[in-house]
């Protein structure tokens, strides 16, 4: 893993779980998988204090186990979900912009627990918004309610059930098994008619002790799909930049029909009829058939590929290109990057040399329209922090320059990595500043 | 005897003449080999006397070609016209300088082709020159790299560079404003195609100026003094496309050529500045120096006081 990427790591886990979590986690980070004993030994700190810290992580849903073939357990930290807990924000915010404030209130109590059964969410939030609303006065709500928010959430895949690592892996998880992680079980109070078979083994018990109907099944953050919503998001960001309002919202009701039907790493989402399009787009966005026709073609020939035609049945079959559409977006940051580092004239040869590829630097000076003068110094100056690259070809074996072509080029994967590794260390160091600006002014 | 005797000056003049229409025939120059081929009737020293007269009359020139072969050329009556009263040494270099062109000739290759002394060269070019048959011309590709060319020719736009330079110097001032100028003209009418159309499609194609519509624009503002083409024009509509303004596609010219035309429109960008851009560090010139406890750390950085306003 690299540096940087290690360090943002440091940094969110001292903000998020203290010191100790922090030392234990990055000895963990730097060796990969390790057992109990070997953590407490090597961190020099006492195992009941590792074993808390493992317990607390691992409810968070940090730090993973499996159980090796010699029947040791071994732990590692899930590098991606502990970075993920910044978006953590983002995420509440998105579950209040779509499903109000309950559901904001769920996110946040499940966030929190990191993993918690469904009763316990639903009682908390409805404790906490009756308490809101008695102090305003209002009249209080029923755990119905919160309920319906619930399930919403989990019907949408914002949040699915955990599984017992012990017991099943992930990858194990064939196609209806994962439907069945967010199916939702009944509330305890209306719950009882569903679980008969529960009811009829253990009438008298289950009455005493009031046991929720839900016991054993916790919940989750499935921040893979709040990050297919965020994506999805961008895209018709990026479509109401580049073309409309009205463009955008097409694009949306193309992404929504296809929201939980796919999956959230493939390439492109599943093929949708010009007919299922046109009848799914909300009826006060004004669109006519005539005009949906119209913008879908735009969309097509865009230079962001983000659409597709892929068929002729139906009225025209339509796919949204995930990938090309990051692919896209992706380059419109890199050279944002470019243009704010480097200015408007580096971004010319920057663009140069992303649609031509291989180019020599008395090439990239004519195509710019760039002095000679000015564009050694605008490309050396890239070459030198790494956005442009050279290949040397020779025509003879001793490589003497005069006798060499250098041809300057873009990669575009290595860059991109460059730059994510530069913003991991950017939210890092801000991570830094706030932490440390704190303790001054406490 | 006297009969052959008297008959032979007649076939020489006889075959001049037909070596002449040869030389005129191939303008490329003609070869011994070729004569030979032509005229298998007349013998080897027929043929050297009669090319001998020629080339002493000065109405064929004997060079050599790039295979290395002696081949035989019509000699330019303008240039006879030319360098009239002038040496033979005078003479080829002002052929060599001629067949340059107007891509013009370096002193150095002018001295590898005629075989002559440096000084000699010198010499004759100051010559030529203060007779107006030649003149000098600064290449842009090398400044201190002059050119010979003959004195009534317009050099080439690899010599000068074309419509962006003047005086060997690259206008970018002059680009820029064309740039912006083009872009600005594109911008208009993407407007004024989102006023009035209400097609999304009709909206897109109005947006469309083909690169003529651009060049009549520019050339009616006036801003350029020298005469641009619509290939000038193109290339500037070219660098739009680098900085990410403008796209362009071309259509297949409709019914009255077949030459494809080049439409150009403006377009939106995709995104606003970037996130990492939006703080210090994307900017920062000592991101890489900057850790904790270092010269350059979070905890002390400048740039991020002025940016939070601390």
């Amino acid at each position: 893993m690299s540096k940087c990427r290690t360090y943002l790591c440091k940094a969110v886990l001292k903000e998020h779980f203290g010191d100790l979590a922090e030392k234990i986690c990055l000895y963990m980070i730097n060796k990969g998988c390790c057992h109990l004993r070997q953590i407490a030994s090597e961190t020099e700190l006492p195992l009941d204090k590792v074993r808390k810290v493992l317990t607390a992580l691992i409810q968070q849903n940090v730090i993973k186990f499996e159980k090796t073939k010699r029947g040791v357990v071994e732990y590692f930290v899930d590098i991606d979900v502990l970075l993920w807990r910044h978006r953590i924000p983002k995420f509440i915010h998105c579950a209040k912009s779509l499903y109000g404030d309950a559901a904001e209130l769920l996110v946040e109590d499940i966030v929190y627990h990191g993993q918690i059964m469904m009763s316990k969410a639903v009682d908390n939030v409805t404790s906490k918004l009756n308490e809101a609303l008695e102090n305003a006065g209002h009249q209080k709500i029923g755990s119905s309610i919160v309920h319906d928010k619930f399930s919403l959430l989990a019907g949408s895949h914002f949040i699915r059930q955990c599984i017992n690592g012990m017991e099943t892996s992930e990858e194990e998880l064939d196609e209806r098994d994962q439907s069945t992680l967010y199916r939702v079980p009944p509330l305890h109070s209306t719950g009882k008619r569903k679980r008969s078979i529960d009811d009829s083994e253990q009438p008298a018990k289950r009455q005493k002790t009031d046991a929720p109907g839900d016991d054993g099944i916790y919940w989750k953050i499935n921040s893979r799909r709040f990050h297919q919503y965020f994506r999805d998001q961008m895209f018709i960001k990026a479509i109401s930049n580049r073309i409309d309002k009205r463009a955008s919202t097409i694009l949306q009701t193309m992404l929504r029909l296809s929201e939980v039907k796919t999956d959230d790493l493939c390439f492109t989402t599943q093929p949708l009829s010009f007919t299922e399009i046109f009848q799914a787009i909300p009826l006060d966005a004004g669109i006519t058939r005539n005009l949906c026709e119209q913008y879908l073609t735009l969309m097509v020939d865009d230079s962001t590929n983000l659409v597709s035609k892929i068929g002729e049945s139906g009225g025209g079959m339509f796919v949204v290109n995930i990938m090309k559409g990051l692919t896209s977006l992706c380059k419109a940051h890199l050279e944002s990057v470019v243009q704010e580092r480097f200015g408007s004239k580096s971004l010319r040869i920057f663009k140069v040399l992303l649609l031509k590829e291989h180019l020599e630097q008395k090439q990239i000076e004519e195509m710019a329209m760039i002095p000679s003068k000015e564009a050694k110094e605008l490309l050396y100056n890239m070459f030198a922090q790494k956005f442009v690259s050279v290949t040397e070809i020779s025509k003879t074996a001793d490589h003497a320059p005069a006798r060499t072509f250098y041809f300057f080029r873009v990669h575009m994967d290595q860059l991109a990595r460059n730059i994510l590794e530069n913003c991991y260390k950017a939210l890092a160091n801000a991570m830094v500043k706030r932490e440390a600006e704190t303790i001054e002014h406490q | 005897m006297a009969a052959n005797v008297k008959q032979e000056p007649v076939e020489d003049t006889d075959l001049e003449t037909r070596v002449l229409l040869m030389c005129h025939q191939n303008p490329e120059g003609i070869t011994d080999a070729l004569i030979q081929e032509d005229m298998p009737h007349f013998d080897v020293k027929q043929r050297v006397t009669a090319i001998n007269r020629l080339l002493s009359t000065g109405r064929i020139d004997l060079l050599k070609s790039s295979s290395g072969k002696l081949i035989y050329k019509l000699k330019d009556s303008s240039s006879q016209d030319a360098v009239k009263g002038s040496d033979q040494q005078e003479k080829v270099v002002y052929q060599i300088i001629k067949d340059a062109g107007n891509k013009g000739i370096w002193i150095r290759d002018i001295r590898f082709k005629c075989n002559l002394l440096l000084t000699q060269v010198n010499k004759i070019l100051k010559n030529l020159e203060s007779k107006k048959l030649i003149k000098a011309v600064k290449s842009v590709a090398a400044s201190k790299k002059k050119v010979y060319m003959l004195y009534n020719l317009e050099p080439d736009r690899t010599v000068t560079g074309g419509a962006w330079y003047s005086d060997q110097d690259f206008e970018s001032e002059f680009v820029e404003v064309l740039n912006q100028q083009c872009f600005k003209y594109l911008v208009q009418k993407a407007e004024a195609a989102k006023e009035t159309k209400v097609d999304p499609i009709a909206q897109r194609n109005s947006s469309y100026a083909s690169s003529h519509d651009v060049w009549k624009y520019i050339s009616e503002l006036g801003i350029s003094k020298v005469q641009l083409s619509v290939e000038d024009i193109e290339t500037i509509l070219d660098t739009l496309i680098y900085d990410g303004k403008c796209e362009r596609s071309i259509v297949v010219g409709a019914g009255d050529s077949d030459k494809s035309k080049k439409l150009y429109r403006a377009i939106n960008p995709v995104i606003q500045s970037t996130g990492l851009m939006r703080m210090p560090c994307g900017s920062c010139p000592v991101f890489h120096n900057c850790y904790e406890g270092g010269a350059v750390s979070p905890t002390t950085c400048i740039y991020m006081k002025d940016w939070l306003q601390l």
